[in-house]
């Protein structure tokens, strides 16, 4: 059962990169979830890109494993019930992770605390990221869902 | 009005003086003239810089996106990025030696500033996607200085407006967003369509407005002293460069300054050459020749290259050859007569509702020449293939089979009627020009199979390239005019025709090509400049004369040892250039306003190449 969380993790991912960046494709959010991550530890910009993808991969993994101690508490999994983990955790992330506790955490996105003369700054995302473009919450809870149903969906089957 | 004057700046005891062109900044009707732009750039995109501070035109995020800045091309609408002393003030420009970032002084009765440009180049440390930075130095006295950014994306067309974000200035559609940032350059004021700021530059002080961009991406918030740092790199970097070209003939600084332009229109991601950074610059003020040159045009390939490789630019001229080839891929063996930036062929010719420069409508964004049949573009292909090879020694397998495969369609071809070289929206007709260099795209395939390097029916292109030769001696020569002519059986003149020389399509001092150069400079000849033709082209109105066609002439002398016509003509060309050394496409032979899109790269080429031409005869 846990590598079914383990692969939908890993194909989950893959899905919900593939939908943030169409989305940026279509011109609906600046959102960049590898470039966020990876300028955390790099200011080298193709460096950055290459580490966000990869530390991007290893949290989808982990967030999924979340998933799978969730389902395992309920002693219930599935596509629907991934969908509805999907979509709680797109709100968490657009109001508090991504919003508030990312720019806490990362060493070059302004806070309302910074002053823009003392480092490099990425701009934060705001609330709900709609710094990111009108569109970012809907591609977030989008990407987000299409997440949850698929990690909930290889789950029930591997289970 | 312009002038020469002597000028003394009193600075902390010492007594400079220099000498300055020194000109009060005038616009019609809201519109600076176009002689009057200078160009800064990052190998992505660029920005024209009006002598009164003004940049009129920024596409982001790459050359051929759509404007942030098109003041250039709707004064009222358009959106611009001010920045001028409130007062009277006369302006005078220059590059700092060896780069593409800009100066300008303004002097007042007040005291003087000086106004650094550049759009910064990407160095160590987190920048910005792109970066827009003015650095405002405070030079002598007390200059009272407005500054006003009018963002407007999309061409004028997104209604995004400016707005404070926590304190930034900002202004976002769709893909992408735009941040203003000040230090020390007054307390910055938003409203609805814009920031600006009033502040007093005194001498020894400093101030910076910087204008940070993404696409795709959050924006990057810089930090001053690293701005100041990418400032000081970025000068450094385009020294660098400079430093590296390795041509030392005559009109040295007219031809660094032209390599420079040409870096400019380099666009880095993909190796491409763009003919020019700006769409709908007239050539006709209030006429409809207005066109999108931000693509690259195959046809100047062999100039290009023949250039680059002069100048020893040996990686950009990799990458331009490996662009071209893999950009003519998609539609072998056809080759387009343009090709975007990102090799892709699209390029739809559509209007946009704004102003045109003075006037001029309509303003097109893409450009519907590259549907045209241009029978010229694969001598261009091929002669460039042969230039490449030179400096190689070799072919790469796959190109020398793409190479063959265009040689092997000239056959096929060569008898249809085109559009010609000037992409002329009349009838298609048989362009004497366009048979000349499929004589030489066939003729330089042989030579090609010769050296080994090409593999084909080379009997076959020997065959046709006779067949060519013949058609353009018995039919596209009048012996009246003692020249070739414009088309076959036609007797109108083309400045094309100088081509023949360049591209060698015979002997340089063979009397017919001789006889040509001659009848071309007679009747086409306007001073030390050359109209391209006089027939009608099938548009409305009269365009100026133009440049490149001037700079093919001394080309064309050189080439027929006729050393002292091709420098004193070298010499008339150098000096109708701006005050930082930049062409536009065509100059009014009348009134020496420039037309047409601006800077452009075919005359910063066709000066190279006559420059090198004359040092090359010299040797």
């Amino acid at each position: 059962m846990i590598w079914g969380a383990i692969v939908g993790g890993f194909v989950g991912t893959l899905v919900l990169t593939t939908v943030l960046r169409a989305a940026s494709e279509f011109g609906w959010t600046r959102m960049d979830i590898p470039f966020l991550i990876g300028t955390a530890i790099t200011a080298d910009r193709v460096r950055a890109k290459a580490v966000g993808y990869a530390l991007h991969f290893v949290f989808g993994l982990l967030f999924a494993l979340v998933y799978y101690t969730i389902f395992a508490v309920l002693d219930e999994s599935g596509v629907l019930l991934g969908a509805l983990f999907g979509l709680v955790h797109a709100l968490f992330a657009s109001t508090a992770l991504v919003n508030v506790l990312l720019p806490v955490v990362h060493p070059r996105m302004g806070t309302g605390f910074d002053a823009a003369g003392s480092a490099p700054l990425l701009e934060p995302p705001g609330f709900l990221l709609l710094n990111y473009g009108r569109q970012t919450p809907l591609a977030t809870v989008i990407a987000h869902i299409f997440y949850g149903a698929i990690v909930g969906g290889f789950v029930a089957w591997a289970g | 009005m312009s002038w020469l004057r002597r000028r003394k700046f009193q600075r902390a005891g010492a007594t400079h003086v220099r000498l300055q062109s020194v000109i009060e900044p005038t616009r019609t009707d809201g519109y600076a003239a176009i002689r009057d732009y200078a160009a800064i750039g990052d190998g992505r995109t660029v920005a024209l810089v009006a002598r009164d501070g003004s940049i009129d035109w920024l596409c982001l995020p790459d050359l051929d996106s759509a404007s942030v800045f098109g003041a250039l091309l709707d004064a009222d609408h358009g959106g611009r990025f001010a920045l001028a002393p409130e007062v009277p003030h006369e302006a005078s420009r220059r590059y700092l030696p060896g780069t593409n970032v800009l100066e300008t002084t303004f002097t007042t009765a007040a005291g003087a500033v000086r106004v650094t440009d550049a759009m910064t180049l990407p160095a160590s440390g987190f920048a910005p996607y792109r970066e827009l930075v003015r650095r405002v130095e405070g030079v002598a006295g007390c200059v009272p200085l407005a500054w006003q950014v009018e963002p407007r994306l999309q061409y004028g067309s997104s209604p995004a407006r400016v707005s404070s974000r926590g304190g930034v200035a900002t202004v976002a559609d769709g893909r992408d967003a735009l941040a203003v940032f000040s230090w020390d350059a007054g307390e910055a004021t938003v409203s609805d369509g814009s920031v600006g700021a009033r502040f007093e530059a005194s001498e020894g002080t400093v101030g910076h407005l910087v204008v940070s961009a993404a696409h795709q991406e959050p924006l990057v918030y810089p930090n001053r002293a690293e701005v100041e740092a990418r400032l000081h790199a970025t000068a450094a970097t385009w020294r660098d460069w400079s430093t590296g070209r390795e041509y030392d003939g005559p009109w040295r600084d007219a031809v660094l300054r032209s390599a420079l332009v040409l870096k400019l229109l380099v666009f880095a991601p993909s190796g491409a050459i763009a003919a020019a950074p700006t769409t709908s610059l007239p050539e006709q003020i209030g006429g409809e020749r207005n066109w999108d040159y931000r693509y690259s045009w195959p046809r100047d390939a062999a100039f290009t290259l023949r250039a680059l490789l002069s100048l020893g630019c040996s990686s950009e001229a990799h990458a331009f050859f490996a662009w071209l080839l893999h950009a003519s891929q998609l539609t072998h063996p056809k080759v387009q007569v343009l090709y975007r930036l990102n090799g892709r062929p699209e390029a739809t010719e559509r209007s946009l509702a704004l102003a045109g420069y003075r006037g001029s409508r309509p303003v097109r964004v893409g450009n519907g020449a590259a549907g045209q049949t241009q029978l010229d573009v694969y001598g261009e292909v091929l002669d460039a293939a042969a230039e490449f090879a030179r400096f190689a020694g070799t072919l790469d397998r796959d190109h020398a089979k793409r190479l063959a495969g265009i040689a092997d369609f000239v056959c096929e071809i060569w008898r249809e009627r085109d559009a010609g070289i000037w992409e002329t929206r009349s009838e298609p007709t048989h362009f004497t020009q366009s048979k000349m260099m499929c004589f030489v795209a066939l003729d330089r395939a042989c030579a090609l199979a010769g050296q080994g390097l090409l593999r084909g029916d080379v009997d076959r292109w020997s065959r046709e390239r006779e067949r060519i030769r013949e058609f353009v001696e018995t039919r596209c020569y009048a012996e009246h005019k003692r020249s070739y002519t414009r088309s076959a059986d036609d007797d109108a003149l083309d400045a094309a025709l100088l081509l023949g020389v360049i591209a060698r399509y015979d002997d340089p001092n063979s009397p017919r090509l001789r006889d040509t150069v001659d009848a071309v400079r007679r009747e086409l000849g306007r001073g030390p400049l050359l109209r391209r033709y006089l027939d009608d082209d099938g548009l409305a109105g009269e365009d100026g004369a133009f440049v490149a066609c001037s700079f093919w002439l001394v080309e064309a002398y050189a080439r027929q040892g006729r050393l002292d016509e091709a420098a004193e003509l070298m010499d008339e060309l150098v000096a109708l250039a701006n005050d930082v050394g930049l062409y536009a496409e065509e100059i009014d032979a009348k009134t020496s306003d420039f037309l047409g899109n601006f800077p452009q790269g075919l005359s910063h080429l066709a000066l190279i190449n006559a420059a090198g031409a004359i040092a090359e005869a010299r040797r």
